[in-house]
């Protein structure tokens, strides 16, 4: 009998589970999309704004497609081929950039580089940053951590043994990288490239602040919907930015399945070699420079007088801000970011446990609606949003900005729970069922304790993610409940740049913090249970 | 098909009635029948994908029968849970909890039930002792060696005390002398405990070297149940001769030629 009841209440769970992500996002999308049933809503598509900022959000999403993947791919090398003293230093500090909002890359760009900037003011340089160059920069800085871990994270695990086997036979460096090492990474610079684009095309962040004259679909979305309240241009313009994540989502699907990490690999013996790791060295230094030379900025920046007149520093911009409302801002996107991680990461590992440990149709279904949720960019998933809950309960509460960010970012979580999950012992809950211990009891006593550290992780990238977002939220947000990265913009809009990069500051700290308390607290719980494999 | 039931007067131990079952429309089970006695080792011996893993899970509840019965004690337990069929699985990947110690995995399930709760430590370690793998209880199992983690499996499985201990080819992970060992202290167990036991296994060898009989299986259907020695000298089918007899008799020969000097 005991039987009969679990499966019952699993059923239920998985009807629940369903109709969460038909409510949260399939009916929001379809909503929002049907309207582009109406003709007039589609003549959007004809308007010569629409055209240009097609071509402009083309162009710079293909450059720094280019760059950034390029970039990714020079520096996976680095870390993994050369000998150069301090990768886990530049592997750590090649992913800061993700801690801070796209918004604070654009406009740490301006503090830099713009006609005001702190290097142009130096070098008495003309250039301008404005623009596709703008944009381009920004968004590189924007898109290379995720294309820079996708590659390093396949690289790092590469087999030593083909390329023992081709030095045995002598065929040469340049030969080996050709045909063992780029074949062998075709796939995740496959998904790199997509998953860079997809991310480029659906920024608002980066061309808002530096853009210029050139207008992208998304800034023509956000000006539409959330200046103009012109929803309807914002749904057809929604309906376009979901294409390019839609043909990244079918890449990933299609790429991911055959992906061969092996488990067994016998790693690299770096033969020394000094030029190679002089080259590998300056590259990395030059990399990083560039990534975080506009953090610094914007880290300077906020403690300076009068920027860019006065540079001498001060803490008066951190009162000042304050005093604007970060406070209450920062505690508005660390109860966000709290709840969301909380009940995000238990959300996942549910849907996650289902699909990789019980089966069935619906688990199926499950999880072909969590891993879609990665191809709705932040902003359609946002004005959809707006558009189906607005006069709801739940419109202009937290309780929307929870569900958007909730929604937005389950993907991944989900996927780490799931590859985790389906690696431990498929006979778990078997034996525990000849035990008389039902499947609750395994997961919180064997599973949760086996997978501690993917929770970690899952709730990690629920609180970075929800900290540094401004797609979906930049819908929903009211005065009331608005986060701290929105107040980049605000504060910037008011001539307080000073106070805005202090913001990009808080964000970033509090970041930083949140990482450093979770690598804390999984190094204690590996020092409390030693697993001796 | 030749099935030879244990010539004995008392009640049969377990009652296997015509079971079926299918996955996707194809049937992989044919209407299983036999009968084990109490305390009998009987080896299920079959390649991979004849139904013989399948017919194990239905045996202890995990899958359920399109058609047929099971009784244990001439009790029908073809719908009852599996943990309430008094029987124990050993799976051939341990299937154990890595995040606790030996100890902390026998005596898991100890914990859940509370006429013993309160002695499980007592119970656990005195499981851990009669597989040799005392002085293991405070290790975590994920250091363990292959045989190590198998017999803490056996012991988890022997302190709730099951009238019937299913194994599924528990010894195929292991390296010669782990086999070895395992199968001496599987047959230590039948003989101290009294427990019936049902193993399985693709290898002809051990099938024969620790049952009392053994039970031919081949693509869903049992083609001979008898004594090891009635089967060597009495193959059903071709077969059984094929499979079987004239696999044991390829090892046989392989190792003839050492017969007098080992002696």
């Amino acid at each position: 009998m005991a039987r009969q009841t679990s499966s019952k209440g699993m059923g239920l769970l998985k009807i629940a589970l369903l109709l969460f992500f038909l409510l949260a996002v399939v009916l929001p999308l379809v909503g929002m999309f049907s309207r582009l049933a109406d003709p007039q809503v589609r003549e959007v598509f004809g308007t010569p704004a629409f055209a240009s900022a097609c071509v402009n959000s083309l162009v710079v999403a293909a450059i720094t497609t280019v760059i950034s993947v390029l970039a990714a791919l020079l520096m996976s090398w680095v870390l993994c081929r050369t000998a150069i003293q301090g990768k886990s230093v530049f592997a750590v500090l090649l992913t800061v950039p993700m801690l801070v909002p796209s918004l604070a890359h654009g406009m740490s760009l301006v503090y830099l580089l713009g006609s005001n900037g702190i290097l142009t003011n130096l070098l008495h340089g003309s250039w301008s940053i404005y623009g596709f160059p703008g944009i381009v920069m920004g968004s590189f800085l924007y898109s290379f951590p995720p294309a820079f871990l996708m590659i390093y994270d396949v690289m790092r695990y590469e087999d030593a043994t083909p390329y023992q086997a081709a030095d045995v036979l002598g065929i040469p460096k340049p030969s080996q990288f050709a045909h063992i090492t780029l074949p062998f990474l075709r796939k995740p610079l496959i998904s790199a490239a997509f998953a860079t684009f997809a991310l480029v095309i659906t920024d608002y962040g980066v061309p808002l602040m530096v853009g210029g004259k050139v207008t992208t679909l998304p800034v023509l979305m956000y000006q539409n919907a959330v200046g103009l309240l012109d929803f309807d241009t914002g749904a057809a313009i929604g309906f376009v930015l979901l294409i390019p994540a839609v043909i990244d989502f079918l890449v990933d699907v299609l790429a991911r399945d055959r992906a061969s990490v092996r488990y067994v690999s016998r790693g690299f013996d770096l033969k020394p070699n000094a030029v190679r790791d002089a080259v590998g060295y300056v590259a990395a230094v030059i990399v990083t420079l560039a990534l975080l030379a506009p953090i610094a900025t914007f880290c300077m920046v906020s403690f300076a007088t009068k920027y860019p007149l006065d540079l001498t520093p001060t803490l008066a911009s951190i009162g000042r801000a304050f005093t604007m409302g970060a406070g209450s801002y920062w505690v508005n996107s660390l109860f966000t970011a709290f709840v969301v991680s909380i009940l995000g990461t238990i959300l996942a590992y549910l849907v996650a446990y289902i699909t990789a440990r019980v089966g069935g149709v619906s688990a199926r279904l499950l999880h072909l609606a969590s891993v879609t949720t990665l191809a709705v960019p932040g902003i359609v998933l946002g004005l959809s949003f707006a558009l189906a809950f607005k006069g709801s309960l739940i419109y202009g509460t937290f309780a929307i900005l929870i569900l958007v960010n909730l929604v937005h970012f389950i993907a991944s979580p989900y996927l780490m729970a799931y590859n985790s999950l389906s690696k431990v012992n498929k006979n778990l809950e078997a034996v525990g069922q000849t035990m008389g211990v039902g499947r609750a009891r395994i997961v919180l006593d064997v599973l949760v304790p086996a997978t501690a550290d993917t929770i970690a992780e899952m709730f990690s990238f629920f609180f970075v993610n929800c900290m540094v977002t401004i797609s979906a939220v930049s819908f929903l947000s009211t005065t009331l409940d608005m986060p701290l990265a929105l107040l980049v913009t605000d504060l910037d809009a008011q001539r307080l740049v000073e106070c805005s990069a202090f913001v990009s500051v808080l964000i970033l700290v509090t970041n930083v913090i949140e990482k450093v308390v979770v690598a804390a607290i999984r190094r204690y719980r590996h020092t409390q249970q030693p697993v001796s494999r | 098909m030749t099935i030879k039931s244990q010539e004995t007067t008392a009640p049969h131990k377990l009652t296997v009635k015509g079971i079926k079952k299918s996955f996707d429309g194809r049937e992989v089970l044919h209407g299983i029948t036999f009968d084990v006695q109490g305390g009998e080792f009987l080896s299920i011996l079959g390649p991979s994908g004849c139904g013989k893993s399948t017919l194990l899970r239905i045996l202890i509840g995990l899958e359920h029968p399109d058609a047929g019965s099971v009784l244990l004690d001439g009790e029908n337990i073809t719908e009852a849970a599996p943990s309430k069929r008094h029987m124990g699985i050993v799976f051939q990947d341990y299937a154990l909890f890595e995040n606790m110690t030996a100890l902390g995995n026998v005596e898991y399930a100890l914990r859940f039930d509370p006429t013993r709760r309160a002695r499980r430590s007592q119970i656990a370690l005195d499981a851990l002792a009669s597989l040799g793998m005392a002085d293991f209880a405070n290790k975590p199992v994920a250091g363990l060696s292959g045989g190590q983690m198998q017999r803490v499996s056996i012991a988890r499985t022997l302190a709730l005390s099951p009238e019937v201990i299913l194994l599924d080819e528990p010894t195929s992970g292991l390296d010669a002398d782990a086999r070895l060992a395992l199968r001496s202290q599987l047959k230590n167990i039948q003989r101290d405990h009294g427990t019936t036991m049902i193993f399985i296994t693709h290898d002809q060898e051990e099938a024969f070297a620790l049952a009392d009989r053994v039970m031919v299986m081949g693509e869903g259907s049992i083609h001979q149940l008898d004594e090891p020695l009635h089967i060597v000298e009495n193959p059903a089918d071709s077969y059984v001769r094929d499979f079987v007899v004239a696999n044991l008799k390829a090892k046989y020969d392989s190792l003839a030629r050492f017969a007098s000097p080992l002696e």
